[in-house]
C-alpha cells in the first residue's frame, strides 16, 4: 500500500504549486550564491598571491636589522579556503595575516570592512540559503502535508480504507521529501555546473568528497526539517495553525537558540576579552625585559664600572668573558621565563575559552541549524576547526622563528642602579632570511572534520529519529473528523 | 453486512454523541438514517471507519469488529461523503487510480476505469480533466465511481445528496438503486426525507445521538413520513 501512497504524495506535490515554486527558488538562489561566492574566492586568491608575493620580495630586499626594527614585518598569510564558496564561515573575519615580531605575533586586518553593512544580516552563501530559506520553506510546505488532507477532506478518503495511519506517514514522509529534494538535487547539480564551468577547482584533492558530503548533511538537514513540519502538521487541527506553529518553531530553533546558546555560556563562564589577555602579555615582557635590564645594568657596572660605555664591539677586555656569559645566561633565562609565562597566559586563555565555547556549543546543538552550521563550516574549512588550526599554526610558526630567527638577534637594555640607561642590538650569527621557514596552515582533514562534528550530526539525527516518532504517536491519535 | 451493538461514543467534553445504536443492515437493503444536524448520523459512519473510536458497544462489519480489527472491517466497506474528498490537482482517472489502488485493486486498466465513470454518468470529457472543475454532482458520481471500484459488500453515505440539484439527486438515486440491486448493503444518512421514503427499505430517525425510530418500507407504506419525522422531533 506504500507504493500508490508515495506516488499519490510525489505526484500531488508536483503538479501542486509547491515544487516549482521551491525549484525556482533553490534553483535560483543556489547556483547564484555559488557563482558569486566563486567570483569572490577568485579575487581572494589573486589578493592572497599578490601579497605573498610581494612580502617575498620584502623579505629578499630586507636587511635583518630592518626585521628587528618591525620595519619589515614578517608575515604568515592565512590561504582563501576553496570551498568558502559554500559557506564563508570564519573566513572573512578572521585576519587575513598575523605579523611574526620578537614580541609575538600580532594580528592583520580582517576582510570584513570590504563587505557592505548589509553583511551583519549573514553572508549570502549556500549555508545561508539552506539555513534561512531552504529550511523555512520545507518546515512550511510539511505542515501542509496532514492537517492539510484533514482540511482537503481526502485523509478521512485514504483511511476509509484498510491504510494503517503509520504507512500513510511513512508515505508522507517519503513521498514529500522527495517532492523537496527533488527541486534541491537539481539546484545543487546546476550549481556544481555553474562552478566546474568557472574553473573552481572541484575535482581537486578532497574537494570531491567534501562536496559529497556537503550535500549528503544538506539532504539529512532537510530531511530533518521536513519531518518537523511533518509533527508540527500531525498535530495541529488546521493548516493555518500549523503554519504558525512552524514559524515559532524555527524562529526559535534557527534564531533564538544558538544565539542564546552564546549568551548563556558567557554569563555562565565569563571569559577575559582577546585585548585583556593582549595587555597582560605585554606586561609579563615589560616587567621582565625590566628585571632583565636592572640585572645587566647592576653586572655591567660591577665588571666595568659606572658610566663605562655600553658597545659591542668583540675586541678582548678584561671582564669582557665574564659579561658575555653574564648576558648570554641572562638572556636564555629571561627568554625561556618570557616564553613560560606568556605560554602559561595563552594556555590558561585558550583553556578558558574552550570550556566556555565547549558551553555554548553543546547548547547550541539543541538547534539542528546550528549543528549544521558548524558541521558544514568544518567541512568548507572555515569552521572552527580550522580556526583553531590557524591559530595553533601561527604559534608553532613563532616558535620556529622564534628559534630560528628572533633568538639570534639580540637587544640589550641596560638600567643602571645609580639611574639612567643604555642598550644596543647584536646578531648573534649570520641568518639567511631567503631560507627561514614559511608560514603554512594545514587543513582539517575529513576524518578530523568528523570526529569534530559527531555532536553535531548527532543532534540532527535525534532531531529526525525523535520528530518522527513524536509525529508517529500524534498521527496515530490524529483527530480526522 | 452492517451491524451496531450498543454503540455509543462521548466525546471528551462529555457530549453523548450516540447513545447505545442498534441496527443491521442484510445484503440488497438501504437504510436511511434521518435526524437534524448533531442528532449521531455522522458520528455513526465515523465509527464504522474507525475515524473515531467508540466509548461503548461495537461497530461490525460483514461481522469484522471496526475498533478491534479496523483495517480488516474497512476492506468491506465504501464510503461516500457529503463533499466527496477528492484531489483537486489529479484528473478524475487519477482520483480513481489511486483510491481504487488503496482498496486493493491494482490490477485495472485505463478502459476499466472508464467504463465505470460512463455507468455512473461522467460525461467523457471529465474522464481526463482536473478534479478542481467538477461540480458537486460530478464529484458524488466519481466518489460512487470509487465505491463502486473497491466492489466492497456495505456502502456508507454520508448526505451524499445534500447540496445536489435534483436532476443530479435523482440520477445519483438511481445509481444507489442500481447498487442494492446488485446486492449491496446501504446505509445512508440524509435530510432528505422524499427521498428516504422513496428508496429506503428500512428508515430510522435519530435525535441527540438515540435512534427514536425505525421502520421498514412496509410499516411506512400508510404514513406520512414527513409528519412523523416532526413529530419524533417535537417531542422532546
Amino acid at each position: 500500500m506504500l507504493g500508490p501512497l508515495i506516488k499519490k504524495e510525489i505526484l500531488e506535490n508536483i503538479v501542486s504549486y509547491r515544487f516549482p515554486l521551491f525549484l525556482v527558488i533553490v534553483a535560483l538562489l543556489i547556483p547564484t550564491s555559488l557563482y558569486v561566492n566563486h567570483l569572490e574566492y577568485r579575487k581572494r586568491v589573486s589578493d592572497y598571491s599578490e601579497q605573498v608575493r610581494l612580502a617575498d620580495e620584502a623579505l629578499r630586499s630586507s636587511r635583518l636589522i630592518d626585521i628587528h626594527m618591525g620595519s619589515i614585518p614578517l608575515k604568515g598569510f592565512h590561504p582563501p579556503a576553496p570551498l568558502s564558496v559554500f559557506a564563508g564561515g570564519f573566513e572573512n573575519s578572521l585576519p587575513r595575516y598575523y605579523e611574526f615580531q620578537p614580541a609575538g605575533p600580532k594580528e592583520g586586518e580582517t576582510s570584513v570592512g570590504d563587505e557592505s553593512v548589509l553583511s551583519i544580516l549573514g553572508k549570502f552563501d549556500y549555508l545561508f540559503i539552506v539555513q534561512m530559506v531552504v529550511s523555512l520553506v520545507v518546515l512550511l510546505f510539511a505542515s501542509n502535508l496532514v492537517a492539510g488532507e484533514k482540511e482537503l477532506g481526502t485523509l478521512r478518503g485514504i483511511l476509509s480504507n484498510s491504510v494503517a495511519r503509520p504507512t500513510i506517514l511513512l508515505a508522507k514522509l517519503i513521498g514529500g521529501f522527495v517532492a523537496v529534494w527533488l527541486p534541491f538535487i537539481i539546484a545543487f547539480l546546476l550549481g556544481m555546473i555553474v562552478l566546474s564551468a568557472g574553473s573552481f577547482p572541484l575535482l581537486t584533492g578532497a574537494n570531491p568528497l567534501s562536496v559529497l558530503l556537503i550535500f549528503l548533511a544538506t539532504s539529512l538537514f532537510i530531511l530533518m526539517y521536513f519531518t518537523l513540519g511533518l509533527l508540527v502538521s500531525a498535530s495541529t487541527p488546521r493548516v493555518g495553525s500549523a503554519q504558525v506553529a512552524t514559524l515559532l518553531i524555527w524562529i526559535v530553533l534557527q534564531l533564538v537558540i544558538p544565539k542564546v546558546s552564546d549568551m548563556v555560556a558567557a554569563l555562565a563562564y565569563p571569559v577575559k576579552t582577546e585585548t585583556v589577555v593582549s595587555l597582560q602579555k605585554s606586561m609579563i615582557v615589560k616587567t621582565l625585559e625590566e628585571e632583565r635590564g636592572k640585572l645587566l645594568g647592576r653586572e655591567y657596572e660591577r665588571i666595568f664600572g659606572r658610566g663605562a660605555p655600553l658597545t659591542t664591539d668583540p675586541t678582548p677586555r678584561p671582564g669582557l668573558n665574564e659579561w658575555n656569559t653574564i648576558k648570554s645566561d641572562a638572556d636564555s633565562r629571561f627568554r625561556e621565563r618570557k616564553a613560560d609565562q606568556v605560554r602559561q597566559v595563552e594556555d590558561a586563555h585558550r583553556r578558558e575559552k574552550h570550556v566556555q565555547q565547549t558551553i555554548a556549543g553543546t547548547l547550541s546543538l539543541l538547534s539542528p541549524g546550528a549543528a549544521f552550521t558548524r558541521l558544514i563550516t568544518d567541512i568548507c574549512a572555515t569552521g572552527e576547526i580550522d580556526n583553531e588550526k590557524y591559530r595553533n599554526a601561527v604559534s608553532l610558526h613563532q616558535q620556529t622563528l622564534d628559534a630560528a630567527l628572533f633568538s639570534h638577534i639580540s637587544k640589550t637594555t641596560l638600567i643602571f642602579p645609580g639611574g639612567g640607561s643604555a642598550s644596543s642590538s647584536s646578531i648573534g650569527e649570520l641568518i639567511d632570511l631567503q631560507n627561514l621557514p614559511t608560514f603554512s596552515v594545514g587543513r582539517a582533514t575529513l576524518s578530523e572534520v568528523l570526529n569534530g562534528n559527531w555532536g553535531s550530526i548527532l543532534s540532527i539525527i535525534f532531531w529526525l529519529l525523535a520528530t518522527f516518532a513524536l509525529a508517529h504517536v500524534r498521527f496515530l491519535k490524529y483527530d480526522v473528523r | 453486512m452492517i451491524q451496531a451493538i450498543d454503540l455509543s461514543k462521548r466525546y471528551e467534553d462529555g457530549l453523548l454523541a450516540l447513545d447505545h445504536l442498534n441496527l443491521n443492515i442484510n445484503p440488497g437493503q438501504i437504510y436511511c438514517l434521518l435526524g437534524a444536524n448533531g442528532a449521531g448520523k455522522t458520528t455513526t459512519i465515523n465509527l464504522f471507519f474507525n475515524f473515531i473510536e467508540p466509548t461503548g458497544g461495537t461497530a461490525l462489519l460483514n461481522g469484522v469488529d471496526c475498533t478491534k480489527r479496523p483495517l480488516d472491517a474497512k476492506r468491506h466497506a465504501a464510503y461516500v461523503s457529503e463533499n466527496v474528498m477528492l484531489y483537486g490537482n489529479f484528473t478524475a482517472r487519477q482520483n480513481l487510480d489511486f483510491f481504487t489502488k488503496l482498496a486493493g485493486r491494482k490490477d485495472l486498466k485505463k478502459e476499466e476505469y472508464y467504463m465505470v465513470m460512463r455507468q455512473v454518468g461522467l460525461p467523457e470529457r471529465a474522464f481526463e480533466q482536473r478534479v478542481k472543475t467538477f461540480s458537486k454532482g460530478m464529484r458524488q458520481k466519481l466518489g460512487i465511481a470509487i465505491a463502486m471500484l473497491k466492489q466492497a459488500p456495505a456502502l456508507l453515505l454520508d448526505e451524499p445528496t445534500s447540496g445536489l440539484d435534483p436532476k443530479a439527486a435523482a440520477e445519483f438515486v438511481e445509481l444507489l438503486l442500481t447498487l442494492k440491486r446488485e446486492g449491496k448493503a446501504i446505509l445512508m444518512s440524509t435530510h432528505d426525507i422524499f427521498r428516504a421514503k422513496e428508496i429506503a427499505d428500512v428508515v430510522g430517525i435519530m435525535k441527540e445521538g438515540v435512534l427514536i425510530m425505525e421502520k421498514s418500507r412496509r410499516e411506512l407504506e400508510a404514513e406520512d413520513l414527513e409528519k412523523l419525522y416532526l413529530k419524533y422531533m417535537e417531542v422532546s
